[in-house]
């Protein structure tokens, strides 16, 4: 039904032009599902906008093919979209018209391609917000946007979408900004929209696992040009092309235990000014050879046995019915044994895991609600955004802590170090109370790395600079050995010492994250609070900078506060896990007994909705949440009773769950009896 | 925030270039003016009264016959100062108001923003006026009037830039290592905040040169008979039929330096703070 | 909104409260002797001790303050002491002529601003679009009271079309009359005005139409114009309003210069009149009249903008 052949486009910009896509060439038939997977900078967006004849000013498209159905979509594509296709973006807050009732945003469509009358389009609207599975239709097509959760908007924006009953659904990273229980409500949504509707998807997504869940093939691009396309259970499980290759190897997975490496792919993005006319992969693969300098094309390729590819494959044997493979690379098939190279330097022996370094006891935080205006309002809204925690972390141990937003985990993480004032509770550093301002031995024993790498770095500051204020500060080195120091750190962070002159503006993402690393490093803490430190980099190089987390805590025995809203990071990185649900710990321990049965519910929900790699069948057992974090909490009680699916009742909303030793360590604040917990079928596998 | 977070070292556009040298050639006339000028500024030619421009006398001269070319270039600084001047006093007292706004929570913070609504719900000119009425004008008070108009906003933007910094997550990277408000001011936030404050000065001392002049004009800046350009404006006007030239020949220099002040303070601002700029060129 | 508008309320109470304060203490407190102001450098100390005793200037402060503050409150605004006349009604009958003056501006500024500004932003880098951008860096830097120069030599002096100055008042010059003496003043109120707020209208409309929920429009398959008219321009609007609140601050200076060149007999240049005269009383009350002028101003800019933001006006978030 939409078929693409050899789709170029070029960006005009003051360097020259940025060539974002290079013959690109897809097909997707009728009520089919096609994933589009890449890195940013792949150019994955700009395609949708092609597809929609929406490019901006400066964009030269050309194509020698571009068809949806009978109509050339170059031509037509003004009057398809909306009306024959639909599409739904990234981040719905942004895709919503602020100044507009959500009714009236998705009757539009209604109102200009079928002609309905305003109240006509306005009451389909209502039945379509219904079936998106909205509760109280008729109320949120009355609300404006900011009135709904995230998880409200992107149900309102696919019901826009879907208003005229389109064939095709393009679907821009739809649950990218969604918290994961989110996700996988707007995944069951979709996937019940195929069912039932047969409508056919481009789901354009940087996460495999939501491919793997939705789609039947999966087209993979690198920098403008496909390089691997075909069924996404045989591709996913036995990839032919090394980019694809590397971007399994390097993604973190959740239901793979953390004992491995990583192998991260080396190198960044070509510059898309000068395209290489060979392969262009070529600078970052290991597999490079003769050959390979020499044009690529998209070519057929024999699907190898299952179980072959790196990392045990595909488990399961699920590999279906293999469709047509095409593979961007001459060297496929005959690499298709050769595992993807690990990192030089082999993993130092880990030291084991000292006694308590860390202790916090009922740590609490409350923040009023808004600003000036609302203050005055309601002066008694406040949020309790960290509700009497305690926890403990060991030396050279890490702490994985996992939570939706909202959660509270990153208020902890900053409470840990008194980077925010606790209302209550006492932290204890290797037994020594830290006092609310603590003097110069705490903060050099205890730093952090932030998310962003934009951010956390002083724009007006060298590497050089930002590195040697701690050793000052704390008075390790001066002078020509705090130069020494410098190169130090920065080898640490495996960076050479030309970087020593950079500015933030000067270096990747990956390579400021590298900086902030070394930068709280410097001082020599025992304590490291990760707050999502890897969640702002692309799969290729959040691997490298888990490895080397990984390998300073082996060699410093650092222990890490590992903040992530992402499980499988978690699980990879993580000795002990802790779950957070609206400003509480719910459930904690170590890392397997954590994943598996008996779960606390709420983690047990946060688990299954994972998307996993070659768990499609997982999808059935899933234990799904209503609602979102927002969903108000009694004010006594267990603070998820309301969205619990396994509520016992009554005693739910008024005590406080008792919490109870499930194991070793472990614990579950719950009011359920452990055995019944124990029942629950396992999250991160496949159902019996 | 990616205001104050810009890269440093870009390229000058090209208008920004224009502006400056219009601005320095301004700077450099107002300078040498004295020793430029071909006649005394104030000296009365009653045999040579309202002459049109001609060789001898390029802009004319005005009722007492003085010349007015003279009397622009020596009144070139008092709109300089005017606008420098005054720009500089509300920097002065604005940004560190602001700056202890931002880092004092609480008590002070209060007491300084509500003190700052209470002057912005004021309109800039009857600030002025109010001033300038009780007291006896000159060039002093005018810029002294038209500075302290401009403090509140000075320091509701010193407030504002330093907020969004001090949310930034490099100065919490600070603060984890302990250090003192002093450090975290000279070296995390101030380096960081100079770009918009730049920007704004720039564009304040448009407006700055505005209100002096516009004052000026009204009585209320420097008296006769000094050669202030909206003062020889207002005091061309009887003459506005018979000897336009002595009211136009200061405007229009007028013009030109508010012209090339604001040019040069929206280049600073498309230089250094690339979110704001009008798009679409 | 209730509350919303409460708070708005009470604030204005309290600036125009707190302006009574500060006029008084810049008027009282300054150095220099109030009498000695008003009777000039030569007067003789019996003349300033009499004019003392008739004003009350020996009294208290506080209790001078009080008198004042209590008439203000009963609409009493003093006696003008150069026109033997109640100032009250002075200030009025001055207000209501810049008021007319006040209030076609702003709807020309608002009207041509926003018009323009669209224009600017839907048609970004054409040819029309380089003439505006830069017509409106020259009417942004030029003076008002330049522009009066300009206008009168242009229109008065060399085309004979238009009066230089003064004012006739609708009954007697009828509407002809009347308008003639405005068109000139009015147009050299609002040319900076409008290059202004159409230069910020064009930026918010590009920031519009830049945004996501644009592109998401434009996905439905909706027309450009109403694209344009549904999506972008309230959203684009709404900075426009806070602009327009700014700018009457602006307009109250550009009046003031204005109305003493034009000759126009309304506050402004009664202000002026009564700063040169040191006519106390007219003086304090204009200024505490044009303060509330511009605070109500703010206040129906501040409505309006929570008349047209749904965030403001519904509230309630998640």
């Amino acid at each position: 039904m939409l078929e693409v052949a050899g789709l170029s486009l070029a960006y005009a910009t003051r360097r020259g032009a940025v060539q974002a896509l290079q013959g690109v060439s897809l097909a997707i038939p009728r009520g089919g599902a096609m994933g589009l997977v890449g890195e940013s900078g792949s150019g994955k967006s700009s395609l949708v906008l092609a597809l929609l004849g929406l490019l901006g000013k400066g964009a030269s498209l050309s194509a020698e093919r571009m068809r949806f159905a009978e109509d050339d979509l170059r031509a037509a594509a003004a009057r398809l979209r909306g009306a024959r296709i639909g599409t739904v973006f990234q981040d719905p807050a942004g895709a919503l018209n602020p100044a507009l009732r959500v009714g009236l945003q998705v009757a539009e469509p209604l109102m200009q391609h079928r002609g309905l009358a305003p109240r006509a389009a306005l009451a389909r609207a209502v039945e379509l917000l219904g079936e998106m599975g909205l509760p109280r239709p008729a109320e949120v097509a009355d609300a404006y946007p900011h009135q709904l959760s995230g998880g409200m908007k992107q149900r309102a924006v696919i019901a826009t979408a879907l208003a005229c009953e389109p064939e095709l659904l393009l679907l821009d990273e739809p649950t990218t900004a969604l918290d994961v229980t989110v996700e996988a409500q707007i995944l069951d949504l979709l996937e019940r929209l195929r069912r039932e509707r047969g409508v056919a998807m481009l789901l354009v997504s940087h996460n495999l696992g939501i491919v793997d869940r939705l789609c039947e093939e999966v087209t993979v691009l690198y920098a403008g040009r496909v390089v691997e396309q075909g069924p996404v259970q045989a591709l996913l499980s036995a990839p032919l092309h090394p980019y694809t290759r590397g971007l399994l190897a390097a993604l973190p997975r959740a239901d793979r235990g953390g004992m491995q490496r990583l192998r991260p792919i080396p190198g960044s993005l070509p510059d898309l000014t000068r395209p290489d006319p060979g392969c262009h992969f070529r600078p970052r693969c290991p597999f490079a050879a003769p050959g390979c300098e020499a044009p690529q094309a998209l070519r057929p390729a024999a699907a190898p046995e299952p179980g072959r590819g790196e990392r045990g494959g595909d488990p399961a044997g699920l590999v279906r019915a293999a469709g047509v493979r095409r593979v961007l690379c001459h060297r496929a098939e005959a690499l298709a044994g050769t595992p993807w190279p690990a990192e030089e330097a082999p993993p130092a022996a880990r030291p084991p895991i000292g006694g308590t370094l860390l202790e916090a006891e009922g740590l609490a935080k409350r923040f009023r609600l808004g600003g000036g205006v609302l203050r005055l309002l309601a002066p008694r809204a406040e949020v309790r955004a960290v509700d009497g925690v305690s926890l403990a972390l060991r030396r050279g141990e890490v702490l994985g802590l996992v939570g939706e937003s909202g959660s509270g985990k990153s208020t902890l993480g900053r409470l840990l170090l008194r980077l925010l004032p606790a209302d209550a509770g006492a932290i204890r550093l290797e037994g020594a109370p830290v006092p609310a301002e603590p003097g110069p031995g705490f903060r050099r024993r205890a730093q952090i790395v932030f998310q962003n790498p934009d951010g956390s770095l002083n724009p007006r500051q060298t590497v050089e600079q930002a590195l040697l204020r701690p050793l000052l500060r704390f008075g390790i080195a001066s002078g020509a050995a705090a130069e020494r120091e410098v190169d130090r750190l920065l080898e640490l962070v495996r960076l050479g010492p030309a970087y020593r002159a950079r500015y933030p503006h000067q270096m990747s993402g990956g390579e400021k994250q590298r900086v902030a690393i070394a930068r709280a490093l410097a001082s020599r803490p025992d304590l490291l609070v990760c707050d999502e430190a890897v969640s702002a980099l692309d799969v290729s190089v959040q691997a490298a900078v888990l490895n080397l987390l990984e390998e300073l805590r082996d060699r410093l025995g650092v222990g890490y506060l590992f903040i992530s809203h992402d499980i499988g990071v978690v699980a990879h990185i993580a000795d002990r896990i802790a779950v957070m649900y609206r400003g509480g710990v719910v459930e904690e321990g170590p890392v397997e007994a954590v994943l598996a049965p008996p779960y606390h519910p709420y983690t047990q929900a946060l688990l299954s909705a994972v998307p996993l790699l070659g768990r499609r069948e997982r999808a059935g057992a899933r234990l799904r949440l209503a609602g979102d974090v927002s969903t108000p909490a009694p004010a006594r009680g267990c603070r998820f009773a309301h969205r619990c699916p396994a509520r016992l009742g009554p005693v739910c909303e008024e005590q406080a769950p008792p919490p109870r030793l499930a194991g070793p360590g472990h614990v579950i604040a719950c009011h359920r009896p452990l055995e019944e917990l124990a029942r629950a079928p396992h999250a991160l596998l496949a159902a019996e | 925030m990616s205001a104050a977070l810009s890269a440093p070292g870009r390229r000058l556009p090209r208008s920004l270039l224009l502006g400056l040298v219009v601005l320095g050639l301004v700077l450099l006339l107002a300078a040498l003016g004295p020793f430029l000028a071909p006649y005394d500024p104030d000296a009365f030619n009653m045999r040579a009264r309202l002459r049109p421009p001609s060789a001898a006398h390029w802009f004319g001269t005005d009722e007492f016959g003085r010349d007015v070319f003279s009397r622009v270039l020596a009144g070139a600084h008092h709109s300089l100062l005017m606008g420098f001047g005054a720009t500089a006093i509300s920097l002065a007292i604005g940004v560190p108001l602001g700056l202890i706004a931002a880092f004092r929570r609480g008590l002070v913070e209060e007491a300084i923003m509500r003190g700052v609504d209470l002057l912005i719900s004021l309109p800039p000119v009857l600030l002025g006026l109010l001033i300038l009425a009780v007291t006896e004008p000159g060039l002093g008070k005018t810029i002294l009037a038209v500075g302290l108009v401009y403090v509140p906003i000075m320091t509701r933007i010193a407030r504002a830039v330093a907020l969004d910094l001090l949310a930034e997550e490099f100065v919490e990277a600070a603060r984890a290592r302990g250090e003192g408000a002093f450090h975290i001011l000279a070296r995390e936030i101030l380096p960081n905040a100079w770009p918009p404050l730049i920007v704004e000065t720039a564009l304040r001392v448009t407006f700055a040169i505005l209100l002096g002049s516009a004052l000026s004009f009204l009585g209320l800046g420097p008296q006769p008979p000094a050669s202030e350009w909206g003062l020889m404006i207002a005091e061309s006007r009887p003459f506005i039929s018979e000897a336009p030239w002595i009211g136009l020949a200061p405007g229009l220099c007028l013009c030109l330096l508010l012209i090339a002040v604001n040019v040069v303070g929206e280049g600073l601002r498309d230089l250094l703070d690339p979110r704001l700029k009008g798009r679409g060129h | 909104m209730a509350g919303f508008l409460a708070r708005r309320l009470a604030s204005l109470v309290f600036v125009l409260w707190a302006m009574t304060v500060l006029v008084f203490a810049v008027v009282h407190l300054l150095p220099g002797s109030v009498a000695h102001m008003i009777l000039g450098e030569y007067a003789t100390s019996a003349a300033i001790a009499a004019l003392e005793e008739r004003l009350g200037l020996n009294d208290p402060l506080h209790l001078q303050y009080w008198r004042w503050f209590s008439g203000l409150l009963q609409g009493d605004f003093g006696v003008s002491l150069t026109m033997d006349r109640p100032a009250g009604p002075v200030i009025l009958e001055a207000l209501g002529r810049s008021a007319v003056l006040a209030a076609i501006s702003i709807v020309l500024v608002a009207l041509a601003g926003v018009a323009l500004g669209i224009h600017s932003a839907t048609h970004a880098g054409s040819a029309s679009d380089r003439a505006l951008t830069l017509g409106q860096y020259f009417f942004i830097a030029v003076p008002e009271f330049f522009w009066c120069i300009l206008v009168i030599l242009f229109f008065s002096v060399w085309l004979g079309w238009l009066p230089a100055t003064g004012y006739t008042p609708l009954a007697e010059g009828g509407l002809l009359g009347w308008a003639k003496h405005l068109i000139l003043p009015v147009a050299t109120l609002v040319l900076g005005l409008i290059a202004h707020v159409s230069r910020l209208v064009r930026s918010s409309m590009l920031e519009a139409l830049e945004s996501r929920y644009v592109l998401a429009a434009r996905a439905k398959g909706l027309p450009e114009r109403l694209v344009l008219r549904r999506h972008a321009l309230p959203n684009a609007l709404m900075p426009a309003i806070t602009v327009l609140a700014v700018d009457v601050g602006i307009l109250i200076g550009g009046i003031v210069v204005v109305e003493s060149v034009f000759a126009y007999p309304g506050l402004g240049r009664m202000l002026i009149y009564a700063i040169d005269n040191q006519d106390l009383p007219l003086m304090m009350g204009g200024m505490i009249v044009v303060t509330a002028v511009y605070a109500l101003a703010n206040l129906a800019a501040d409505i309006l903008y929570a008349v047209v933001n749904p965030r403001i006006r519904v509230g309630g978030a998640a």
